[in-house]
C-alpha cells in the first residue's frame, strides 16, 4: 500500500506544488503586465489616437484651442504641392532606395560568403549605419559640393579622371543623390542581417552545387534566396518602416540645414516637421497630425502588401 | 654681392597649398639689405594655375609681360622702378588672404639670413601684413576694436524702474557667447545692478519662436520677454494671440534725462503694419536694424561707380566678368535669398506693401494686370540667362557660395547687413588677419519705377500676453535702448541700431543712410514670407522664383505661373 500511496502522494504533492506555482504565476501576471501596458498605452496608444483626432482639427498649439474642421486638413493636403512632393519622394525613397539597397545586399551575399576576410568586410560595411544621419548629411554635403577649382572630393575624383564635374546638390539631382546616399548608408545593415541568414544555410548545399558546376548566380537563385526568403521578407518590412521616416538626411543634404529645404525635395517626415516647427509662422499641429496619419496609413498598406507578396511556405532544412 | 634666389609660395585660404596657393614668380634678391628685388617669372607654374582658375592673377601675369620680365630675359629688375608691379603683388596677396610666406625655397644659394630678410622684405613692402598683425595694421582688419572697452564700461542709470516686480524671465534669440548675446548679457548685468531685479535668461537661439515660445503658450510657464525679427514674431506668436502690446514702452524713460523711448528711436523702425497686432497696436520695440544691399570689396573692385540704372548694374557685372571674376555670388539653397532679386525690383514699381496686396489677390490675376510685375522679373531673367551667377551657385551648401565671394572669386553679393560679420568670421577662421574692405550700394531704380523703397528688418523685444512680470520686462526694454547699452550693437556686434545718434560700423554707413532717408520703408520681401504662415511663398513663390533665377522660365512665364499657382493656392488656404 505504502508503495502505492507513495507515488500518489508524490503526484499530489507535485500537482499541488504545480498549482501553487501556477497561482503564483497568475499573481505575478499583473505586476509584470500592467507597467508595460500602462507605458505602452500612455506613450504610444494615446498619442496615436490623439494624432488621429487632432488630424481633424485646426490647432496652432500656441495657446489656442483645437477647432474641429472635419476633413479640411486632408483636402488641403491633397491640394498642396508641398505634400504631393513629400508623398511622392517618400514613395520613391522606399521603392528606389529599397531596390538599390537589396540589390547591393544580395550582391554582397553572393560574394561575401566565399570571400576571405568576409567577416571584416561585413563589419566595415556596417559602419555607415553607426553614424547619425545628420552627420552623414553634412558629410555628403561637403563631399559632393560643386565648386570650380576647389571641388568637393567626389567632383575632384571625377575631374582627375577626366570626367566633367557634376552638380550633385542642384535641386533637380538632389532626390537621386539622397537615394544614393541612403543606399550607401543602409545597405550595410541589411547585408549584416542577410549574411546572418546565409550563415545558417548548411555548407553541404553549396558544396553540392559546386560539384554540379553551379555558377554563383545559380547558387544564389536556387540555394541562397529560397533558404533566406523569410529573412528577406522581414528585412523588407524593416526597410519600409525605416525609410518612411527619412528626415535628417534630406533636411541637411537638400537644404542649408538651418531652414527647410525647397519643397521639391521634401519627404513626409520633413513635411510633418515643417508644419510643427517650421521656419515661419505659427505651428500647424492639425496639419502635421493629418500628415502623420497618412504616414501611418502608408506604412501599414506597404507592410501588408509586402507580407502578401513575400508569402511562401517556409522551407525546412 | 650676396645673390640668393627664392621661390616663394603663399598660404592660400584654408592652407590647402596645392590647389589654393598662388605660385608667385621667383623672387631673387640681389642684396639682403637693399629693398631692390630681382624678379624672374616662374611662368610654368603660373600658367598652370591660370588655366585652372578664372580668378587667377591674370592681370598680374599681363603686368609681368608688359614689364618685359619673362623667363628668357631673366633680367634683374629694380622694384622701385616698377611700383605698380609691387602693388599688384601685394594686392593679390591681400585678396588671396596670403599673409605669410609659408615656403621659401632657395634656388641658388641659401643663407638663413637671406631667408629671414626676404620674408620681412616682402611683408614690409606690402605695407605691413603678417608680421605686425597683432597691432591690427592694415586697412581691413578682422577684429573689432572697442569690444573690451564696451564690456568693461560702467553701467548707465535706469530711466523707468519697475515698481513692484523683483524678477522677470527672458528667452533670447541669441546664444550667450555670440556678440549680441554679450551685449544683452551686459544689459542684464547692469539692469540687475541698478534695480535689483533678477533676470532669468535662457539663451535659446534663432529657432526659439517655433520650438520654445509657441509650445510654451499652451502652458502657464511662459517667458515675460523674448526677441526675434518683427516678421517672424508676427507670424508665429502674434497671429495666435500670444503677445501684449508694448506701446506704453514708447513713453518709458531710457535713462538719459527726460528722453523717452519714442524720442530716441525713429517711428520708421516701429510704426508700420507688420508691427501691429490684431488691435492695431505695436507688439515689438526694435533694438537692432537689419538692412540689405549689394556688397563688394573695395580692394577687388576698382574704379567703382554706383549704378543708377539696371543697365549700369549689368555694366558692373560685365566689367567684373571681363576682369576674370564671376559677377555675383548667391547661395542658391536658401529660398529666401533667391527671392531678394525679384522682390527688390518689383517693390520699386508697386511701392511698399504693394507686393503683399498682389499676393493676396484670390484670383492671381493681379500678377498679370500690372505689366510692371513682369518687367521687374526681366533683370532677374537676364541675371540667370547671362550667366552672371558664379558657376556652382545652385549646387553648393550655404554658406559656401558667399565664402567664394569673401575669397575674391566673385565681385558682388546681395545680402543683409549681416554679410560683414559672417564673412569676417569665415576669413578669420581661415587663419588670415586681412579682411575685406566692405562697401555697399542699393538696387538701382529700374526703368519706369516710381517708388523709392528701402527694405529693413527690425529685431526687437516683445512681451507675452501671459507674462507674470510685464512691468520689469518693459522697463528692461527701455533700458536696453539707453545709448551706453545699445552702443554695444555697433561696437561689439557690428550691426545697426534704430538710434540715429550712435556710431555706425563703416561697412554699414551706406545702409544706415538709406534707412534714415525718406524712402518708403518696408520689411524684407515686403513681408511676403509671413503670408499664410509662410505657406504662400513655399508653395507659390519660391519654386517659381527659383526656376526664374535658374533660367528655366522667362519673365512672362514667371508671372503667369504665379497667377495660376496663386489662384490654386487661395482655393485651399485662408
Amino acid at each position: 500500500m505504502a508503495s502505492v500511496t507513495a507515488p500518489t502522494d508524490v503526484t499530489e504533492e507535485r500537482t499541488s506544488s504545480a498549482g501553487a506555482h501556477l497561482s503564483r504565476k497568475k499573481r505575478l501576471f499583473f505586476p509584470f503586465f500592467l507597467p508595460a501596458v500602462t507605458l505602452y498605452v500612455l506613450f504610444l496608444l494615446v498619442p496615436t489616437v490623439a494624432t488621429v483626432v487632432l488630424g481633424f482639427t485646426s490647432w496652432s498649439g500656441a495657446g489656442d484651442t483645437p477647432r474641429f474642421t472635419g476633413l479640411d486638413n486632408y483636402g488641403e493636403l491633397i491640394a498642396s504641392d508641398a505634400f504631393r512632393y513629400s508623398f511622392l519622394n517618400t514613395v520613391l525613397y522606399i521603392v528606389a532606395g529599397g531596390v538599390g539597397t537589396f540589390l547591393l545586399a544580395f550582391l554582397f551575399t553572393m560574394v561575401l560568403r566565399e570571400m576571405r576576410g568576409g567577416k571584416v568586410v561585413r563589419a566595415v560595411l556596417f559602419f555607415p549605419n553607426i553614424v547619425a544621419p545628420v552627420a552623414l548629411g553634412m558629410f555628403f554635403g561637403i563631399i559632393l559640393v560643386y565648386r570650380p577649382n576647389r571641388q568637393g572630393l567626389a567632383n575632384y575624383l571625377l575631374e582627375s579622371v577626366g570626367i566633367d564635374a557634376v552638380k550633385f546638390l542642384a535641386p533637380e539631382n538632389i532626390t537621386w543623390v539622397v537615394t544614393g546616399c541612403l543606399i550607401w548608408a543602409s545597405s550595410g545593415f541589411y547585408i549584416t542581417i542577410l549574411m546572418a541568414a546565409v550563415d545558417r544555410i548548411p555548407p553541404y548545399l553549396y558544396e553540392d552545387s559546386d560539384i554540379a558546376g553551379a555558377t554563383p548566380w545559380q547558387k544564389f537563385r536556387h540555394v541562397t534566396l529560397p533558404l533566406t526568403w523569410d529573412v528577406v521578407g522581414v528585412a523588407g518590412v524593416l526597410w519600409t518602416i525605416s525609410a518612411i521616416k527619412i528626415f535628417e538626411l534630406v533636411f541637411v543634404l537638400a537644404g542649408p540645414g538651418t531652414y527647410s529645404p525647397p519643397i521639391r525635395s521634401w519627404t513626409l517626415g520633413v513635411y510633418v516637421f515643417d508644419r510643427s516647427f517650421g521656419d515661419q509662422g505659427a505651428p500647424q499641429y492639425g496639419m502635421a497630425c493629418a500628415a502623420a496619419v497618412v504616414m501611418i496609413l502608408l506604412v501599414s498598406v506597404l507592410v501588408v502588401l509586402l507580407r502578401r507578396l513575400m508569402r511562401r511556405d517556409t522551407i525546412q532544412y | 654681392m650676396a645673390v640668393s634666389g627664392f621661390q616663394v609660395r603663399g598660404i592660400g585660404e584654408r592652407g590647402r597649398t596645392s590647389r589654393l596657393s598662388v605660385w608667385f614668380y621667383r623672387w631673387t634678391m640681389f642684396s639682403t639689405t637693399s629693398s631692390a628685388i630681382r624678379a624672374t617669372a616662374g611662368y610654368d607654374e603660373q600658367l598652370r594655375y591660370t588655366q585652372r582658375s578664372p580668378a587667377t592673377p591674370s592681370h598680374l601675369h599681363h603686368r609681368l609681360a608688359a614689364t618685359g620680365i619673362n623667363q628668357s630675359s631673366g633680367a634683374a629688375v629694380r622694384v622701385k622702378d616698377y611700383p605698380d608691379l609691387l602693388t599688384d603683388v601685394c594686392h593679390l596677396a591681400k585678396l588671396r588672404n596670403i599673409t605669410q610666406l609659408d615656403r621659401v625655397v632657395a634656388m641658388r644659394s641659401t643663407r638663413l639670413t637671406a631667408l629671414a630678410a626676404a620674408s620681412v622684405l616682402v611683408l614690409t613692402a606690402c605695407g605691413g601684413g603678417g608680421s605686425d598683425s597683432g597691432s591690427g595694421g592694415g586697412e581691413a582688419q578682422l577684429t573689432l576694436p572697442g569690444v573690451d572697452e564696451y564690456l568693461n564700461a560702467p553701467c548707465p542709470e535706469v530711466g523707468t524702474k519697475p515698481a513692484t516686480d523683483k524678477e522677470f524671465t527672458y528667452w533670447s534669440m541669441w546664444t550667450a557667447d555670440e556678440p549680441q548675446g554679450k551685449v544683452l548679457g551686459k544689459a542684464i548685468k547692469c539692469f540687475t545692478e541698478k534695480t535689483g531685479v533678477r533676470v532669468n535668461v535662457q539663451w535659446l537661439g534663432r529657432k526659439l519662436l517655433t520650438q520654445n515660445v509657441a509650445p510654451a503658450l499652451n502652458t502657464d510657464t511662459v517667458p515675460d520677454l523674448f526677441d526675434q525679427d518683427v516678421s517672424q514674431v508676427k507670424a508665429a506668436i502674434v497671429a495666435p494671440g500670444g503677445t501684449q502690446t508694448v506701446e506704453d514702452v514708447l513713453d518709458y524713460k531710457v535713462g538719459e534725462g527726460d528722453k523717452r523711448v519714442r524720442d530716441v528711436i525713429p517711428a520708421t523702425s516701429w510704426d508700420f503694419p507688420a508691427n501691429k497686432d490684431a488691435d492695431g497696436k505695436i507688439f515689438e520695440i526694435p533694438y537692432e536694424l537689419i538692412g540689405n544691399a549689394w556688397w563688394y570689396n573695395k580692394d577687388l573692385v576698382k574704379d567703382f561707380q554706383a549704378p543708377k540704372t539696371v543697365d549700369e548694374l549689368f555694366g558692373l557685372f560685365d566689367k567684373a566678368k571681363a576682369d576674370g571674376l564671376a559677377a555675383v555670388s548667391q547661395d542658391g539653397d536658401i529660398d529666401f535669398y533667391n527671392a531678394y532679386f525679384y522682390t527688390q525690383l518689383a517693390e520699386r514699381y508697386v511701392g511698399a506693401g504693394g507686393l503683399e496686396k498682389v499676393a493676396l489677390d484670390k484670383t492671381g490675376q493681379a500678377w498679370l494686370s500690372d505689366p510692371n510685375l513682369a518687367k521687374a522679373a526681366e533683370p532677374v531673367e537676364k541675371l540667370a540667362k547671362g550667366q552672371y551667377l558664379v558657376d556652382g551657385w545652385d549646387a553648393a551648401k550655404f554658406p559656401q557660395v558667399q565664402q567664394r565671394w569673401a575669397d575674391g572669386e566673385s565681385a558682388y553679393l546681395f545680402l543683409g547687413s549681416w554679410a560683414p560679420s559672417e564673412t569676417r568670421e569665415y576669413l578669420s577662421k581661415q587663419g588670415g588677419d586681412k579682411g575685406i574692405a566692405y562697401a555697399t550700394f542699393q538696387f538701382p531704380q529700374p526703368d519706369g519705377a516710381e517708388h523709392k523703397v528701402v527694405e529693413q528688418l527690425p529685431l526687437g523685444f516683445a512681451v507675452t500676453k501671459k507674462a507674470k512680470h510685464p512691468e520689469a520686462a518693459k522697463a528692461f526694454i527701455a533700458y536696453t535702448l539707453n545709448k551706453d547699452i545699445l552702443s554695444g550693437i555697433p561696437a561689439v556686434a557690428d550691426n545697426l541700431t534704430p538710434r540715429a545718434d550712435l556710431a555706425v560700423p563703416d561697412s554699414l554707413k551706406d545702409i544706415k543712410a538709406v534707412l534714415e532717408s525718406d524712402a518708403e520703408h518696408t520689411i524684407f520681401m515686403d513681408g511676403l514670407d509671413a503670408l499664410s504662415g509662410g505657406k504662400w511663398v513655399e508653395s507659390v513663390f519660391y519654386p517659381l522664383n527659383n526656376d526664374l533665377l535658374k533660367g528655366k522660365l522667362t519673365a512672362k512665364q514667371f508671372v503667369e505661373g504665379l497667377a495660376a499657382k496663386q489662384a490654386e493656392f487661395w482655393k485651399t488656404n485662408s
